[in-house]
């Protein structure tokens, strides 16, 4: 994302050597920018810090009169007392569970909409496009009231099945949203030399589109984990058996058997927490922002 | 939803626009049903249905017929007793005209917009500061700031908000020791800031913030190298200072996703609840109760759910209205759904 160098030959303006700031203010503007963005850097990035670092304390070490801007004695016993002494193991198979079933559901659903959304032309697709844009905008809450009245009626409340389905349809407005981008950027010739051959439509969606798609799937998946992995106020809602938590709720009411309030433990539950999402981010990372880089261009 | 849907948003515009190709709808004519269809094109012209099928079931069943049953559940007296029993009487519009009368319901519509403004504000601010800011540094110090930004940025709000009680935690809380030995504000050690009134707000403010503005910062920074250079010379030359070039030149070339920045921010920052939920509750006295938290209280801590979902429509209207104004401007930028 270097700067655009300007361009040369017949259409470059005839002034190609701009008139710069000279190199001495040049080099202490550079200065002054870098020591802003470490100030910057350094704020921002402490409350991370400052996670990690009680997460890594002793007991004695996480309230103390003066705090301790690093661990004199680092200890993973928080992320055993995490592990161990609460429901995290159950809570996490909670998790996965639900986050896995309404991730690859949507996944699979998203696919077969995007496919008609972009390969075909039909009446009201336009509005199926903005009905699945505006209800991504609706508040959780607003949702959340009926779908809890509806699933109570159905005995879904306070079991996985009706967790599943509200993820589902908290995941998939985006997943198609995220997932059309895929579809568009596959050219179109490649299905139609395939269907000069004579394959059909689902032959066509099975061994042209998928694999073309397939990366676009696995990031739609990726922001689908995450959402659903970070999904708070539904779980709280809906889930009342404390087994069957979910880890945000294990999270938000974290305790351990240690007396008063253990924000060594808290802290480390959180990084156990955030762990699989930053990696998860991290993987797409190179996505998101030359994805955005390129959104820019028009946006 | 979700403020983690926030990054999907990102690359969700993103990897829309990756490809300036548009499909030309394979060989199917616009099934308007104009030209005599052969077998064939019939039988193909009803796979989109197919393919459309089980995401229709799920938005209408899921979606769409849950708001219709919010806005009916907003004509009751829904209570928790219903919950058990099943009944509940058709009241009309009394829970609409009990809100509207209700001063706390004004109170929390007030405070959402006010906080919605200045978390706006704050986060897009910053974000062209730091979008800005990005465009002047070296290769090391660009790549340090990118990964600290994506830190905020992946940390989900759960996480974070626990990370903020620790922080401002009165007694230990490492805020209020580095603000104590700034000697500025005398001895806050046991400031209490989630149970402060006017601090409270501050509190969520700074969290809000602080995760919002890797988003904002990173596309404004992506749309700026985009910014033309040779206008940038050209104003040079003709003498422009930096703030100058910025004001006339950047922010011109950055108006539409500065726009859609706003919007985004808008919208997300309305419907922040987590955060608040987690750090505050609402409290102390009501300070921190936005219309979500009024909504969700009321709807499953007092259990008036009939109330609930009234205030619930009121908040879907609001927000139906920023949407509108949402796909307008993407419309007008070009994206073609």
């Amino acid at each position: 994302m270097s700067a655009p160098t300007l361009i040369s030959g017949p259409l470059a303006p005839s002034g190609t050597k701009v008139v710069r700031a000279t190199p001495g203010r040049h080099g202490k503007r550079r200065w002054i920018a870098t020591l802003i963005a470490i100030v910057f850097s350094l704020i921002w990035v402490f409350p991370v810090y400052w996670m990690i670092n009680t997460a890594l304390k002793p007991q004695s070490e996480v309230m103390t009169p003066t705090p301790l801007f690093f661990p004199l004695h680092p200890t993973l016993s928080n992320f055993i007392d995490a592990v161990n002494n609460s429901t995290f193991l159950d809570n996490l198979r909670s998790s996965l569970i639900v986050v896995v079933a309404s991730v690859l559901v949507s996944a699979a659903i998203a696919f077969f909409a995007c496919a008609a959304l972009t390969r075909f032309r039909f009446r009201g697709r336009r509005v199926i496009m903005v009905t699945i844009l505006v209800v991504q905008m609706l508040p959780s809450v607003a949702l959340l009231i009926p779908t809890f009245l509806v699933f109570n009626d159905f005995n879904l409340v306070g079991s996985y099945l009706g967790l599943i389905l509200a993820y589902i349809a908290m995941v998939l407005p985006f997943s198609i949203w995220i997932l059309r981008g895929f579809f568009i950027a596959v050219p179109v010739e490649i299905e139609e030399a395939a269907r000069v051959d004579g394959a059909s439509d689902w032959r066509i969606l099975r061994s042209v589109l998928f694999p073309l798609v397939a990366p676009g799937i696995i990031s739609t998946s990726i922001f689908a984990f995450i959402a659903a992995w970070n999904e708070y106020i539904l779980a709280y809602t809906f889930m009342k058996d404390n087994t069957m938590y979910t880890l945000p709720i294990w999270l938000a009411s974290f305790s351990t058997p240690h007396s008063g309030t253990d924000f060594g433990g808290q802290m480390a539950a959180s990084v156990l927490f955030s762990l699989p999402v930053v990696i998860f981010f991290l993987i797409i990372q190179r996505k998101l922002v030359s994805g955005i880089a390129a959104g820019a261009v028009k946006g | 939803m979700t403020s983690v849907t926030e990054l999907a948003a990102g690359s969700e515009r993103a990897a829309v626009e990756t490809d300036s190709r548009r499909p030309r709808g394979t060989t199917e004519p616009p099934n308007g049903g104009t030209a005599p269809p052969t077998p064939r094109r019939t039988r193909r012209s009803l796979t989109p249905l197919w393919l459309l099928t089980p995401a229709g079931i799920v938005v209408i069943a899921l979606i769409l017929i849950p708001i219709g049953f919010l806005l009916f559940t907003s004509f009751t007296n829904f209570d928790q007793r219903s919950l058990f029993t099943g009944a509940f009487d058709w009241t009309g519009i009394t829970e609409y005209t009990s809100i509207f009368t209700n001063v706390d319901f004004w109170w929390s519509l007030l405070r959402t917009v006010l906080f919605t403004a200045a978390m706006v504000a704050g986060s897009v601010v910053i974000g062209m500061g730091v979008a800005q800011l990005l465009t002047r540094l070296g290769t090391a110090m660009k790549y340090i700031v990118t990964v600290v930004l994506i830190l905020a940025w992946a940390m989900p709000n759960v996480a974070s908000a626990q990370v903020w009680k620790w922080l401002f935690q009165p007694g230990y809380g490492v805020i209020n020791w580095l603000l104590t030995q700034t000697h500025l504000f005398g001895n806050v050690l046991n400031v209490n800031w989630p149970q402060d009134t006017s601090l409270a707000f501050f509190c969520i403010w700074l969290l809000v913030v602080w995760q919002a503005v890797p988003f904002i910062a990173l596309t404004l920074y992506a749309a700026q190298s985009q910014v033309s250079q040779e206008y940038v010379e050209a104003a040079r030359l003709d003498g422009a200072n930096e703030w100058r070039v910025y004001w006339n030149v950047t922010i011109p070339f950055l108006r539409p996703t500065l726009m859609l920045m706003i919007i985004l921010s808008v919208i997300w920052d309305f419907n922040v609840f987590n955060q608040i939920w987690l750090v505050s509750q609402g409290g102390p006295n009501d300070a921190t109760m936005t219309l979500g938290i009024y909504t969700y209280v009321n709807a499953f801590v007092s259990f008036d759910l009939g109330n609930g979902s009234a205030i619930a429509i009121v908040t879907t209207v609001i927000l139906g209205l920023l949407s509108a104004f949402y796909v307008r401007s993407l419309l007008r930028s070009g994206e073609d759904l």
